[in-house]
């Protein structure tokens, strides 16, 4: 080769990896302007929000908000809103995700195993998750309704009649977990679905030498599935942990946060504050204290799993 | 050792039973009550199988309830445009973060992942001011924006997944054979990627069907509103609630979502399974 071609050739290739280079930015322009526009900036945006004396009517008049001094949060806090928020939040999440986690791999065991019309259940299972979650929150009060709710009646045929007015959404110290049933309902199949899959991928080869070997069925399930399972587990739990830290329409719907505030979780809090008592400030505080625990909460939750990042 | 067996046999089944009745009854339930009369759903304690099924509350709601079939169109309008503009955004930023390879790619897949997470009522709060501004309040336009913003993180990192999964090879080829990138793009990679494709769209589409926030918060104008919010405001007062009509409601929502998903069912689990391994 001689030096000219060699030239041109270095030239075309810097050429290419430029039009590569504008190719590549020009794809991603789409989804980076909108993800900035109205996720990054609002996000930012808010948090500012969060030091500001900022209502309703700052919008309306067009002023913009006061620096304040912090007294957004002092009062969160001197009001006693923040505390239990947190509390709630982080036990619906907890008892959410573990029931869910329990109950998906039961059935996905189940349905994994040589049961008939595996594939017929797998698919109907998957209902519960098609529906739209106001309208699982609305079958559930109406499943818990306090009067004439199927519940009433069904926990006081299998207690014998030791509970006979089960209202578990108007109770303060039991609406938590009737929500939380709602949430079960609608989360476990997909759970389930996504559990099912990481099974399939554990080779059978294994398994069967582990028969061999005479491991009993609890062992191999902890020594073999489960870490062979570790990154759908993982996948599955995170979901499920920003799934249910962020959830907002079931208990609104179900409950408003009520009866007497046992329900309220900073999503709850956050929206009362900014969209009902007009306060955005306020509201922003709420969800700046919110996004810092699951900061927290996904560090932790890296911690504990090990930092093996498959991407 | 035969024992054995068996007790863990009827254990399988047992929490087989339970799990499967905990999650079809309530549907069940639904249904049921849709097609009892009012007098029928208020009996204590409750008919199994309705005594006289009758249909009165879906005429009612057909008949009576014209907003609800508003919120209906609204949301399908929502979905759809938000379910395609989404994709269509994923196709392209997924492609490149698949196939170039630059340092700041990590950056942008960091910056999806954790957008993810940021509750949706902190950016409420500032959108609230920030499409006041640009008049794009209480308007379909706005809510469309913030649902695509909500969804192009996620479904990007499903659809670079899916390019992933294709081999570079095939584009060198296109690439010999004279075909521009944009050509190695539609006519090449995507129909390879169709099914990924699909359940993309789709998965956009259920979610977006189902947002509550967005739209309780950016829209104020009742006809304007999307299916949740709609049913949540209007029919769900403090003090009555017609149940029949709650339930034929229930129904008549989560119908089309049921159906979708049965008709894409190999598509959407393929996609939900993929992203979940993958991302």
């Amino acid at each position: 080769m001689n030096g000219r071609t060699r030239r041109v050739s270095q030239r075309s290739q810097m050429t290419q990896k430029k039009r590569d280079l504008g190719f590549s930015l020009l794809l991603l322009l789409p989804a980076v302007v909108i993800t900035t526009i109205f996720i990054l900036v609002p996000v930012v945006d808010s948090v500012r929000e969060s030091f500001l004396d900022y209502k309703m009517k700052n919008i309306i008049s067009g002023r913009p908000g006061e620096w304040n001094h912090f007294a957004n949060y002092i009062k969160l806090a001197a009001n006693a809103k923040l505390g239990p928020a947190i509390v709630h939040t982080f036990l619906f999440c907890l008892v959410v995700v573990l029931f869910q986690f329990v109950f998906g791999m039961a059935l996905a065991l189940v349905l994994n195993s040589d049961i008939k019309g595996a594939r017929f259940l797998r698919s109907i299972m998957m209902m519960p998750w098609c529906v739209p979650t106001v309208i699982s929150a609305l079958t559930w009060m109406w499943l818990f309704q306090p009067q004439y709710g199927f519940m009433r009646w069904f926990t006081g045929i299998v207690t014998g009649g030791r509970v006979m007015d089960l209202a578990l959404l108007n109770n303060p110290s039991t609406a938590l977990s009737g929500i939380a049933i709602a949430a079960l309902w609608k989360q476990i199949p997909l759970t389930t679905l996504l559990l099912l899959s990481g099974l399939q991928n554990v080779p059978d080869s294994i398994e069967e030498a582990a028969i061999m070997d005479g491991a009993n069925a609890w062992n191999r399930f902890f020594k073999i599935t489960l870490p062979y399972m570790k990154s759908v587990i993982k996948v599955v739990l995170s979901m499920a942990i920003i799934e249910n830290f962020k959830q907002f329409p079931l208990i609104w719907t179900m409950t408003g946060g009520g009866p007497d505030n046992s329900t309220t979780t900073l999503a709850i809090l956050s929206y009362r504050e900014a969209f009902v008592s007009n306060n955005l400030g306020s509201g922003a505080a709420v969800t700046t204290v919110w996004m810092l625990l699951m900061i927290v909460v996904v560090i932790v939750f890296n911690k504990l799993m090990g930092d093996n990042q498959t991407t | 050792m035969k024992k054995k067996r068996t007790a863990s046999r009827i254990l399988k089944y047992l929490v087989l039973v339970i799990i499967m009745l905990f999650l079809m009854f309530p549907l069940y339930w639904v249904i049921l009550t849709s097609f009892k009369s009012n007098m029928e759903a208020y009996m204590y304690p409750p008919t199994m199988i309705a005594k006289n099924p009758s249909v009165q509350s879906y005429v009612k709601l057909f008949r009576q309830n014209a907003e609800f079939f508003i919120y209906y169109r609204n949301n399908f309008i929502v979905s759809g445009i938000t379910a395609f503009v989404t994709t269509f955004c994923a196709i392209l930023a997924g492609y490149a973060l698949s196939r170039f390879h630059y340092h700041w790619n990590s950056v942008v897949s960091g910056v999806l992942y954790a957008s993810q997470m940021f509750p949706v009522v902190s950016r409420m709060i500032s959108l609230y001011g920030l499409l006041g501004k640009v008049h794009l309040l209480n308007t379909l336009t706005g809510l469309i924006l913030a649902l695509i913003a909500a969804m192009v993180p996620f479904t990007t990192m499903l659809m670079s997944s899916f390019f992933d999964s294709i081999p570079v090879d095939i584009e060198e080829a296109a690439k010999i054979d004279g075909a521009s990138r944009v050509q190695t793009m539609t006519s090449v990679v995507l129909p390879l990627v169709k099914p990924g494709l699909v359940s993309v769209l789709i998965y956009a589409f259920l979610m977006t069907w189902d947002d509550y926030l967005h739209c309780a918060t950016l829209i104020q104008s009742d006809s304007l509103r999307t299916l949740s919010t709609g049913v949540a405001l209007r029919y769900l007062g403090e003090l009555s609630y017609d149940w029949s009509l709650v339930n034929t409601i229930s129904v008549v929502a989560m119908l089309p979502m049921i159906l979708i998903f049965f008709f894409f069912q190999k598509y959407m689990i393929k996609g939900l399974v993929a992203g979940a391994v993958k991302g």
